[in-house]
C-alpha cells in the first residue's frame, strides 16, 4: 500500500513538474520580446501581411488562451507545423530521433559504470578527499567545446584517425557507421562522466561516513568487497538520480556535438529551429528533453521505492536444521 | 622488556588535521589471558588511543608516533593492520545495533568474522554465537536489522564482536549504549576470556564500577581529573529567586509529546544550579525556554518578583539584558567574521544603550573579566583556541550586566583542563558578582562544584532535586 | 594563504582577459599574414582562415565571454543567496516552497533553457537567464543549507537574546559570516555562466564574426584543424584554463570555510 501510495506521489510529482517545465518553455519561447512572424515578416513584409501571419499562428489571443490550447495540443499529440518549411513538427522529430536514441543511449552505457567508479573514487578517500574532489572539480568546470575540440583536433586533426564530421548516410542507422559515433559520444560523455562523478561523490562520502560502513572498515573489509558489498547497495537511489540529471545535461551536451560534428539528431535540429525562430520545432524538442530527464527522475524515484531496505526481497535461506542449539 | 604475548603499543600519537594533539605518547600492553580498562574523561582520546592502533582512525585524525606488535610482531599500516584487523580483531564499537548493515542477514551478519571455514562449521558456529547470546538462531536466521528488536538487535551485534573466539577484543562504552540485559552478557563474556591464553581483552570505559571486578588491569588515558575544593562558603537560598520557572511544561517538537512536565525551578543570586540528566532528555530545552527561544507549552516565568514572558519579542531590553545564554560549541560561539572587540561592543551598544566609542573603551575591561589579555580584542575567532572563544562567549554575556547566566554544556567541548579554568571562572564571577548561574550538563564531574542539582528524570519527564555530594 | 594566492590568480587572469586587447600585437580583426599560416616567430600561434594573428585574437577574444559571464553570475548569486537567506532563516514553509522551485529549475538542463530562451533573447541575455534558471537554485541550496546551521550559532542566538531584528540579523550576523561560501559560489556561478555563453557563443549564438571571440574562434577554425591545430587549440585552452581556475579557487575557498 505504502509503495503503491509511493509510486503515485512520484508519478503527480513528475508531471507537476513536466507542467512547470511546459510553462517555462512557453514563457521563454511566447512572452519574451520578439515573435516568429515578426521576424519572418522582417524582411519586407507590411503591417497587414504580419497582422494575418499573427492571426495565422494565433498569437493575436492572449498569453493563457495560447498555452492551455499549447498544452492540449501537446497532450494529444499534436505538435504543430514548423513555420520555416510548413511540414509537420512531429516528421522532423521522428526523422531524427534514431540518430539522437543511438548518440544519447551510448553515451549513458558508457558514461554510467564510470560515474559509479569516479564517484568512489572521489567519495571515499578519507585523507586525499580534497585533492580528489579538486581533481573532479577542476575537470568538471572545462567547458564541453573545450573538450569537443581538443578531441576533434587531436583525433581527426592532428592525428587523423577519425572523420572530422559525422555526416550519416541518408536513410541509414547511426549504428551502421559505427567509427562515425566515435567522437561525438566522447564528446558528449566525458563532461556528463565527470559531472555525474562530482554529484555522486558527495553520495559516496556520506555512505561511507555511515555506521555498518565506519564499522566494516574497523573490522578490516577488503577494499573491493568493502564497497561492493557495504557501499554501491546504498548508491543505487542516488545513482539512478545522478544518471537521470545527467541524462539531461548530455542531451543540452548533444546540441554543442552535433552542431560541431554535423551529426544529424535532434540536438542540431533544435540550434537551426532556434536561430530560425521556429517556435514549434523548438517547443516541441524542449520539452520531449524535459519529458526525457523527469521520466529519468521518475525512474530514479521507482527505484528509490525499490531499493528501501525494508522492501528488499529476503533471501531465501533458513537456518540449517542439524543445530540442535537452543537458548 | 614488554612481554612478547598479546598486544603491545608503544608511544601511540594522535594529531588532528589543525596539527593538535589528541591523544599524546600513550603506552597500552595486554597480555596474553588479560582484560585490561582503558578509563579517561570523555574526550581524553581513549578511544583514538585504540583506532590509532588499529589503524582505523576516522577522517581527520592521524597518528603521528607509535608502534604496535602483537604477539612480538610488528604490525604495520595500511593493508598489513587491514589484514591484522580482519583475522585477529573482534569489535564491540559504541552504538554497536546502530552500526548493522541494514540489508544484510542476522547470520549473515554474525557470519561474517568467520574466515576461512567451511559453510557447514560456519553455520554452525553462527548458530551456537546467538545461543550464547540468549537468541534463538531459527527464529532469527534470515531477519535483517530493521526486523529486529532492539535488544535483539545489541545482542546481534554482540555475537558478532565475539563470534569465533576473536585473539584481541575490542569493547567501546559498553555501558553507554547497551541494555542492563545485554551487558550481563558482555560480563559473561568478559569472564570467560579473562584468563584464557589465547585471547587479549581491550574494554574502553569511563565506567569505574563496570571495570571494577572484570578488569586485570586498568590503564588511565589523559590527566587524571582532580576532585577540586568547593569554592567558599555556599551561597543559601535566601530571599527572592533570581529566576523562577513555575509548573512549566516543555515540548519539542512544539505541539508534539512533552519533555517536562509541571517542573519548577528556582536560582538564586550567585548560586549555582546544574542540571544533569542524559543527551536528547530535554536539558537544553529547558535553557532555551528559560531564554525566551522556545515557547513553553504552559507555565509561567519570574525575574526576581516581576512576571518574564516566555517569548523574546515580549521581553523588555531590561528583561533581555537580565538573562543571558552561552552555548556549547566554541567553534561556532563567535561570528568567523566579527572580531573579538565587535562581538562585544554589540550588546554593549544595544543592551547597554552605549555609544560606539564608550563601547569600545568597556572591551578591555571585559577581556580582564573572563582571564583574557586586552591584546586579543583585534583577533579574529579563527586565531583563537577553544578555550579562549569560550570566554569570549562568556565576556559576552556578561557585557549585557546579566543576573542569571544560562550556560548549555558550556565545558563538554574542551579538554579538562580548559574546562576547569572556565568552571573556575564562572565560580569567581558568582563570588564576585552576585551572578546566578544555571548550568546544564551531562557531566557528573562539572555537578560536582553545584550549590544544587536538579536531576532530568527523561522517563517521569520530571526534575528533581538531588542529594549532594555527586559521586 | 593559498585562498589569497587563488583570489590574487583569478583577479589576475579575469584583468588579463578584459584589458587583453590592448597586449595584442596585431590587430584582431584584419589579415596580417597568409590564411591558415603555421605559428612562426611573428605568428607563435599562426593564422586563421582570413590570415588573422591567432595570438592576438586569443588575448583579446575572451572578453565579451567574461563581461557576459560576469552579470549572468552575479545575477543569480543575488536570486539564489536572497532565496536561500529566506528559505533557511524562515524555515517551514518558505522553505519548502522555495526549494521546491529551486528543484522545478534544476530538473531543467540550463543549456537547454539557453537555446530555448535563444529564441527570443539575444544570446548574453539568453546566458544571463539560463544562468539565473540553473544556479541561483544551486546557490539557494548551499545558501539554505548554511543559514540552517548558522542560525543555531551561538552568536546567532546571542543575536536574538538582545532582542535584534531578523533583517539586521541576517545582514549583520548571517551575511558575513558566510562571506567566503558566498564568494566560492559566486566562482562557480562563473564558470557555469562561462560555459553556457561558450556553448551558445559556438552554436552561432553569441559574438558576430568578425569580433575576436574564443567560442566563435572554435567555431570558424574548426575546419582548418588539419592545416594549423593551434588556431583550434589555443582558445580552447584558454577557456579551459579559465573556468578551472575559478573552479579550483572557488573549491578551495569552500574547503576552508568548512
Amino acid at each position: 500500500m505504502t509503495a503503491l501510495r509511493a509510486f503515485l506521489t512520484a508519478i503527480a510529482r513528475a508531471l507537476l513538474l513536466l507542467l512547470a517545465v511546459s510553462a517555462m518553455v512557453f514563457v521563454a519561447t511566447e512572452l519574451l520580446p520578439g515573435d516568429a512572424a515578426g521576424a519572418r515578416a522582417s524582411n519586407g513584409a507590411t503591417v497587414e501581411q504580419v497582422a494575418a501571419l499573427r492571426a495565422e499562428t494565433g498569437q493575436d489571443r492572449p498569453a493563457w488562451q495560447r498555452y492551455t490550447a499549447w498544452l492540449g495540443s501537446l497532450a494529444t499529440g499534436r505538435l504543430g507545423t514548423s513555420l520555416v518549411n510548413d511540414r509537420p513538427v512531429a516528421d522532423a522529430i521522428s526523422q531524427r530521433l534514431p540518430a539522437s536514441t543511438a548518440l544519447v543511449v551510448l553515451a549513458l552505457a558508457f558514461a554510467g559504470p564510470l560515474i559509479l567508479v569516479i564517484g568512489c573514487w572521489a567519495g571515499a578517500g578519507s585523507r586525499t578527499r580534497g585533492t580528489r574532489t579538486a581533481v573532479v572539480t577542476g575537470l568538471a568546470a572545462v567547458p564541453q567545446v573545450v573538450l569537443a575540440a581538443v578531441l576533434s583536433a587531436l583525433f581527426a586533426g592532428a592525428l587523423g584517425w577519425l572523420p572530422p564530421v559525422s555526416l550519416l548516410p541518408p536513410g541509414g542507422s547511426p549504428l551502421e557507421s559505427p567509427h562515425l559515433l566515435i567522437l561525438p559520444v566522447l564528446s558528449v560523455a566525458l563532461p556528463t562522466v565527470v559531472f555525474g562523478a562530482g554529484l555522486l561523490a558527495g553520495a559516496v562520502a556520506d555512505t561511507v561516513r555511515r555506521p555498518h560502513a565506519v564499522d566494516s572498515r574497523l573490522r578490516g573489509t577488503p577494499t573491493v568487497l568493502f564497497f561492493a558489498r557495504d557501499v554501491v547497495p546504498f548508491l543505487l537511489t542516488p545513482l539512478a538520480r545522478v544518471v537521470a540529471i545527467s541524462a539531461g545535461g548530455l542531451i543540452a551536451a548533444a546540441t554543442v556535438v552535433e552542431t560541431l560534428f554535423g551529426y544529424p539528431g535532434l540536438g542540431s535540429l533544435l540550434v537551426t529551429s532556434v536561430s530560425a525562430r521556429d517556435t514549434p520545432v523548438v517547443q516541441a524538442v524542449a520539452m520531449a528533453a524535459a519529458a526525457v530527464v523527469l521520466g529519468g527522475l521518475l525512474l530514479a524515484d521507482v527505484i528509490a521505492v525499490l531499493a528501501d531496505p525494508r522492501r528488499a526481497p529476503r533471501p531465501k535461506r533458513r537456518a540449517p536444521r542439524y543445530l540442535g542449539v537452543q537458548p | 622488556m614488554p612481554p612478547t604475548t598479546g598486544l603491545v603499543l608503544t608511544g601511540i600519537g594522535v594529531h588532528d588535521a589543525s596539527g593538535r594533539p589528541v591523544v599524546e605518547n600513550a603506552d597500552v600492553t595486554i597480555a596474553a589471558g588479560e582484560v585490561v580498562a582503558l578509563m579517561g574523561e570523555s574526550g581524553s582520546g581513549k578511544t583514538s588511543t585504540v583506532l590509532a592502533a588499529l589503524d582505523a582512525l576516522g577522517p581527520g585524525l592521524h597518528r603521528s608516533s607509535g608502534t604496535v606488535r602483537w604477539n612480538g610482531v610488528p604490525i604495520g599500516r595500511g593493508r598489513a593492520a587491514r589484514v591484522w584487523r580482519r583475522s585477529h580483531v573482534g569489535m564491540l564499537a559504541q552504538d554497536p545495533a546502530g552500526a548493522l548493515h541494514p540489508l544484510r542477514s542476522v547470520a549473515g551478519l554474525v557470519g561474517e568474522g568467520l574466515l576461512g571455514s567451511r559453510r557447514a562449521d560456519r553455520a554452525k558456529s553462527v548458530a551456537r554465537a546467538l545461543a550464547e547470546v540468549g537468541l534463538a538462531p531459527e527464529a532469527l536466521w534470515s531477519r535483517r536489522p530493521h526486523e529486529l528488536s532492539g535488544g535483539q538487535a545489541q545482542r546481534v551485534a554482540l555475537a558478532r564482536a565475539l563470534v569465533g573466539e576473536p585473539p584481541l577484543l575490542v569493547l567501546d562504552e559498553p555501558t553507554g549504549g547497551l541494555d542492563p540485559a545485554t551487558l550481563e552478557l558482555v560480563r559473561v563474556a568478559l569472564r570467560r576470556r579473562r584468563g584464557d591464553p589465547r585471547m587479549s581483552t581491550l574494554v574502553i570505559s569511563h565506567d569505574t564500577d563496570f571495570v571494577t571486578g572484570l578488569a586485570d588491569r586498568v590503564v588511565h588515558v589523559g590527566e587524571v581529573p582532580a576532585v577540586r575544593p568547593r569554592p567558599g562558603a555556599r551561597v543559601r537560598s535566601g530571599g527572592v529567586p533570581v529566576l523562577t520557572a513555575r509548573r512549566l511544561t516543555l515540548a519539542q517538537p512544539p505541539g508534539g509529546r512533552p519533555l517536562l512536565t509541571e517542573a519548577d525551578l528556582a536560582v538564586h543570586a550567585g548560586e549555582c544550579v546544574v542540571v544533569l540528566g542524559p543527551s536528547g532528555a530535554g536539558k537544553s530545552t529547558l535553557l532555551t525556554a528559560l531564554a525566551g527561544l522556545h515557547r513553553p507549552a504552559q507555565g509561567e516565568l519570574r525575574l526576581k518578583d516581576q512576571e518574564l514572558p516566555c517569548g523574546l519579542a515580549e521581553r523588555t531590553r531590561s528583561h533581555l539584558r537580565a538573562v543571558q545564554f552561552v552555548g556549547q560549541d566554541p567553534a561556532t560561539a563567535l561570528n568567523p567574521a566579527h572580531t573579538v572587540a565587535t562581538a562585544l561592543t554589540r550588546p554593549l551598544r544595544i543592551l547597554g544603550g552605549l555609544d560606539r566609542s564608550t563601547a569600545r573603551a568597556r572591551v578591555p575591561e571585559l577581556l580582564d573579566a573572563v582571564g583574557l589579555a586586552p591584546r586579543l580584542a583585534a583577533r579574529r575567532p579563527g586565531e583563537l583556541s577553544g578555550g579562549q572563544r569560550q570566554r569570549v562567549a562568556l565576556a559576552r554575556a556578561l557585557a549585557a550586566e546579566p543576573d542569571v547566566l544560562l550556560a548549555d554544556e558550556a565545558t563538554s567541548a574542551l579538554d579538562a583542563a580548559t574546562a576547569g579554568t572556565v568552571l573556575d571562572l564562572l565560580d569567581h564571577l558568582r563570588a564576585t558578582r552576585g551572578l546566578a548561574v544555571l548550568l546544564v550538563t551531562h557531566d557528573r564531574s562539572v555537578a560536582r562544584r553545584a550549590d544544587r542539582v536538579l536531576e532530568f528524570d527523561p522517563a517521569m519527564r520530571t526534575l528533581g532535586e538531588s542529594a549532594l555530594p555527586i559521586p | 594563504m593559498t585562498r589569497v594566492l587563488g583570489t590574487v590568480l583569478a583577479v589576475v587572469l579575469i584583468g588579463f582577459t578584459l584589458l587583453g586587447e590592448w597586449a595584442a600585437p596585431y590587430s584582431p580583426t584584419s589579415p596580417v599574414t597568409a590564411a591558415w599560416a603555421a605559428p612562426t616567430t611573428a605568428h607563435p600561434l599562426g593564422a586563421d582562415a582570413l590570415g588573422r594573428d591567432v595570438w592576438s585574437r586569443v588575448v583579446a577574444g575572451g572578453r565579451s565571454l567574461v563581461l557576459t559571464a560576469i552579470p549572468a553570475a552575479l545575477a543569480a548569486s543575488v536570486v539564489g543567496v536572497a532565496g536561500g537567506l529566506a528559505a533557511g532563516w524562515a524555515g517551514r514553509r518558505t522553505d519548502r516552497i522555495l526549494t521546491g522551485v529551486a528543484d522545478v529549475f534544476l530538473a531543467v538542463p540550463s543549456l537547454l533553457l539557453a537555446l530555448v530562451a535563444a529564441t527570443r533573447l539575444p544570446g548574453s541575455a539568453a546566458v544571463i537567464v539560463a544562468t539565473v534558471c540553473g544556479g541561483a537554485p544551486l546557490t539557494l541550496r548551499v545558501v539554505r543549507d548554511a543559514v540552517t546551521q548558522i542560525r543555531h550559532t551561538g552568536y546567532v542566538i546571542a543575536a536574538r537574546t538582545r532582542g535584534e531584528r531578523s533583517v539586521a540579523i541576517l545582514v549583520r550576523e548571517v551575511l558575513p559570516a558566510m562571506s567566503g561560501l558566498v564568494g566560492a559560489d559566486l566562482g562557480l556561478r562563473l564558470v557555469i555562466a562561462l560555459q553556457i555563453a561558450a556553448a551558445l557563443g559556438l552554436l552561432g549564438f553569441g559574438a558576430a564574426p568578425p569580433a575576436p571571440d574564443w567560442a566563435l574562434m572554435l567555431r570558424e577554425n574548426m575546419t582548418g584543424v588539419a592545416l594549423n591545430p593551434a588556431a583550434v587549440a589555443a582558445p580552447a585552452v584558454a577557456l579551459g584554463l579559465m573556468t578551472t581556475t575559478l573552479a579550483l579557487f572557488a573549491q578551495s575557498t569552500a574547503h576552508r570555510e568548512r
